[in-house]
């Protein structure tokens, strides 16, 4: 198995944290409205769980990608989005027919990465100040 | 005749979902461009690797949600929009 680059490590954990803030704030929400139940909580884990492990898969391939030639580095990248949504689909149509699955918890996580992402200028000076450290650990 | 509307509703359902998902080609073509084009700044120079990895990383990631926003449509004409629309026609004709 390929070693995990830092930074693919860092942006997942990042992921991860905003993962786990919006889910909790999505479930405050349906506890607010009166409308939780234990399909609310299901849907949340699969489709979070599923959108993290996507943006790791995706930080794996940039990896990977990264180390080929231009033409290589192009087709792993679009290979991997093809599988990547097909996971994503799959995930999504579980979450939609099931009934055990809330459709609107099962489909509202896969968004919350693009919602961190956005959110990340906010926190962007101190991840460069963990980044420099970080440089400065490895020389 | 109910039969025949029914048919058009989930064909119709069908059609869009797959006319939704060729939003899901845009993604995979800028990804690969990008990561094309972070190959060659490394390249150029291997000490700035990890600034633009994370760079790239954001960059795939927000370029992902389109395809991800096709993705949800198409889900919902599948599974949510046939029974919806069904039961509107079913009420409607009483």
């Amino acid at each position: 198995m390929p070693k995990i680059d830092k930074t693919v490590k860092n942006e997942t954990i990042y992921i991860l944290y905003f993962e786990i803030v919006l889910s909790a704030v999505m479930q405050s929400v349906f506890l607010i409205i009166g409308k939780w139940d234990l399909s609310v909580l299901l849907g949340n884990l699969l489709s979070g769980s599923a959108a993290v492990l996507n943006f790791f898969l995706m930080g794996l391939s940039v990896q990977k990608a990264v180390e080929k030639e231009e033409k290589d580095a192009k087709k792993i990248m679009r290979i991997s989005q093809t599988y990547r949504t097909l996971f994503l689909f799959v995930i999504a149509a579980i979450g939609v027919y099931f009934s055990v699955f809330n459709t609107i918890a099962a489909l509202v996580p896969l968004f919350f990465p693009r919602i961190a992402i956005a959110l990340r200028p906010l926190f962007s000076k101190k991840n460069n100040t963990d980044t420099q450290n970080g440089e400065t650990d490895e020389k | 005749m109910l039969e025949l509307a029914i048919g058009i509703i989930l064909g119709g359902c069908a059609l869009g979902a797959g006319m939704a998902m060729i939003a899901g080609i845009g993604p995979g073509i800028g990804e690969g461009n990008a990561v094309a084009k972070a190959c060659e700044a490394i390249g150029r120079q291997p000490e700035s690797k990890g600034d633009v990895t994370t760079t790239m990383l954001m960059g795939c990631a927000i370029a992902e949600t389109t395809g991800l926003y096709a993705l949800v449509i198409a889900i919902l004409l599948l599974f949510f929009a046939p029974g919806h629309f069904v039961n509107i026609l079913i009420n409607a004709l009483g």
